[in-house]
């Protein structure tokens, strides 16, 4: 699986102040630790940068790629700015990411710089309600993209991961039933996460079990690639294949295997009872793990 | 073949909780079907109104709310007397508004010397309502749960932010809670986990998800109490197995509908406006799984008794 840091993000309180005054130290040793945590690329989320996104992200790209050897995620809604990454990036980058909105000015780019994209599957009308839905906006996606002369190995599409503390807009069903009928819509294409939105609302000390128990459960679909805290060990030893024991359990469970919580080990017991809240079939509370 | 009527499997049942104390208590929920679903199952009692007393007089209530309580509306034990005794009352549900800071700002004390008037004038269950300042709440429902010790009383809101106190004080001197979340299931369900952590039995605790009425996002509200109840009994949430109480009567009289004269914008009587919209705001909670609503209007009340009468008919 590929990997892609999350921690280079204007909203984090030492990286983001760094964007602004152009310091790369701050920047650099981020991109340091992260490399060396063992991620695949590095994601500038630079936020929407409106104003001199361009200078901002082509000085991110440089700044990085002087201290590390990865490729980079260029995160941003501002297309001058990807274009402005893209120019000075070295080896192929991932553009983060193209959605219906703003696909006819930014698939050109991917032919123009030979780069992969994430194609975003958030559809004219917002959100996504269902798996159908994803599946039209991909195939949309596909189709204007195929009719440039990209393949579909360049596309990595997201099927968009919301907060697993909100019932209303919990999305992991429909996220998974699209995830099982990607290569039926797009054959060869690609898939990727924004992987820690689901535990966005909460607590912090309690994040990992959603993030690593909502990858497991992706991986029985051959996730591809997630955008991810580099600096969550546990984690990236899941995606590495290294926890295969616990990878099976938790896809026993999603076949419908009821274990007896009780008798389990009590760091297993909690991996369960993360897939029975992710599934619905037990309702999220900032307690779940308690009950 | 004949054809059979799909049903849903019921898994779960909500708890029994008995309020007040003496031949006039109540007892709410012990229901194990969705609302009214009487071909499905058991919904063994219906649910009951409470009726609302102000602890001072009320300012800028609508005349049609105001006219059933002449002559008592300075007189908060005079008030729940001419509740029970004209309007047939089986529980009342005292409103603290003039301890609010941004009002009269009236101390504990004060304050608790005026429910414990209520509470002893009274036979049928007691619920208090603060104003949902955590500071203030803690102040005065602490002070209320000492001085009315013994009489169970129903004291909320209970929040996140002030459930230890008050929760603690509910379990020393043995009075039931509200446990009150804004709109919003798993909220709810976290502070009923809370409240369990400090030690507040279930039988002690009743829910309030926080309701709006008619025009004012009542479908939100019927929403969250739906789903609230499709996790309580058909997946054994356990934690949500509470009854449910709507405290809606202050939503629907401070409406702008309410307000405006006879005949404006087409919207023809002000007096029967105010007792249709609390009714139907009433009835609207009650099919989304209310157990316990908080009404005003005599006229309201009995509207709403007819129509539970013709379901459970």
């Amino acid at each position: 699986m590929i990997l892609i840091g999350e921690n280079i993000n204007v909203i984090s309180n030492t990286i983001g102040p760094a964007m602004k005054e152009r310091n790369a130290e701050p920047i650099q040793k981020m991109a340091k630790a992260a490399a060396a945590a063992g991620v695949d690329y590095l994601d500038m989320n630079i936020g929407p940068a409106r104003r001199a996104g361009d200078e901002l992200m082509e000085w991110m790209v440089k700044t990085v790629q002087e201290v590390v050897d990865l490729p980079l995620s260029l995160d941003t809604t501002n297309v001058a700015a990807i274009e402005a990454g893209l120019k000075v990036h070295k080896g192929k980058a991932l553009i983060n990411s193209i959605s219906l909105a703003r696909m006819d000015e930014e698939l050109p780019l991917v032919t123009q710089y030979d780069a992969d994209f994430i194609g975003l599957l958030w559809g004219r009308e917002g959100m996504p309600r269902d798996e159908d839905e994803r599946g039209m906006i991909c195939a949309e996606l596909m189709m204007t993209a195929n009719t440039l002369g990209i393949p579909n190995e360049k596309m990595w599409f997201d099927p968009i991961i919301t907060p697993a503390s909100n019932v209303d807009t919990n999305q992991v069903k429909p996220c998974l039933e699209f995830m099982s009928t990607l290569q039926d819509i797009a054959p060869g294409a690609k898939s990727a996460v924004g992987l820690s939105n689901v535990s966005n609302g909460t607590p912090n000390n309690l994040r990992p079990y959603l993030n690593r128990t909502y990858l497991m459960m992706l991986m029985k679909y051959n996730l591809h690639s997630a955008i991810v805290d580099a600096f969550d060990a546990e984690l990236i030893a899941i995606a590495r294949g290294q926890r295969a024991e616990r990878v099976a359990m938790i896809h026993r469970i999603m076949d419908g295997e009821e274990p007896d919580i009780a008798s389990l080990d009590p760091e297993e017991a909690k991996y369960a009872k993360t897939v029975n809240v992710l599934t619905g079939k037990s309702l999220y509370s900032h307690s779940w793990l308690e009950l | 073949m004949a054809f059979e009527i799909p049903k849903t499997s019921y898994t779960g049942k909500i708890k029994e909780v008995v309020l007040g104390k003496g031949d006039k208590a109540v007892t709410v929920g012990g229901e194990s079907v969705y609302p009214f679903y009487l071909f499905e199952g058991e919904m063994p009692r219906l649910p009951k109104i409470a009726m609302e007393v102000y602890d001072s007089e009320p300012e800028e209530w609508a005349e049609a709310a105001l006219e059933p309580f002449a002559g008592v509306t300075n007189d908060p034990v005079a008030w729940a007397k001419k509740c029970i005794d004209e309007y047939g009352a089986e529980m009342i549900c005292l409103q603290l508004a003039s301890t609010d800071p941004n009002s009269l700002d009236r101390g504990a004390d004060e304050a608790a010397e005026v429910v414990k008037e209520v509470a002893d004038a009274i036979d049928v269950p007691l619920i208090v309502w603060g104003t949902a300042n955590h500071d203030k709440d803690i102040q005065v429902l602490t002070k209320v749960a000492e001085v009315c010790q013994g009489k169970n009383l129903i004291l909320g809101p209970v929040e996140e932010g002030d459930h230890k106190r008050i929760g603690a004080s509910a379990i020393g001197y043995n009075h039931t809670v509200v446990a009150s979340t804004p709109i919003d299931i798993n909220l709810a369900k976290q502070l009923n986990i809370l409240l369990g952590n400090l030690g507040v039995p279930d039988k002690q605790i009743i829910m309030d998800p926080t309701v709006s009425g008619i025009g004012y996002g009542v479908e939100y509200c019927y929403s969250v109490m739906e789903r609230m109840r499709m996790a309580a009994l058909t997946q054994q949430d356990e934690k949500l197995q509470l009854p449910i109480i709507c405290n809606v009567a202050k939503e629907v009289w401070k409406s702008k509908e309410v307000h405006l004269p006879d005949n404006e914008a087409n919207m023809g009587d002000a007096k029967k406006r105010g007792i249709l919209l609390e009714a139907m705001s009433a009835m609207t909670l009650l099919l989304a799984g209310g157990d316990i609503i908080v009404m005003r209007h005599p006229e309201a009340i009995k509207l709403v008794k007819e129509m539970l009468a013709d379901l459970t008919a």
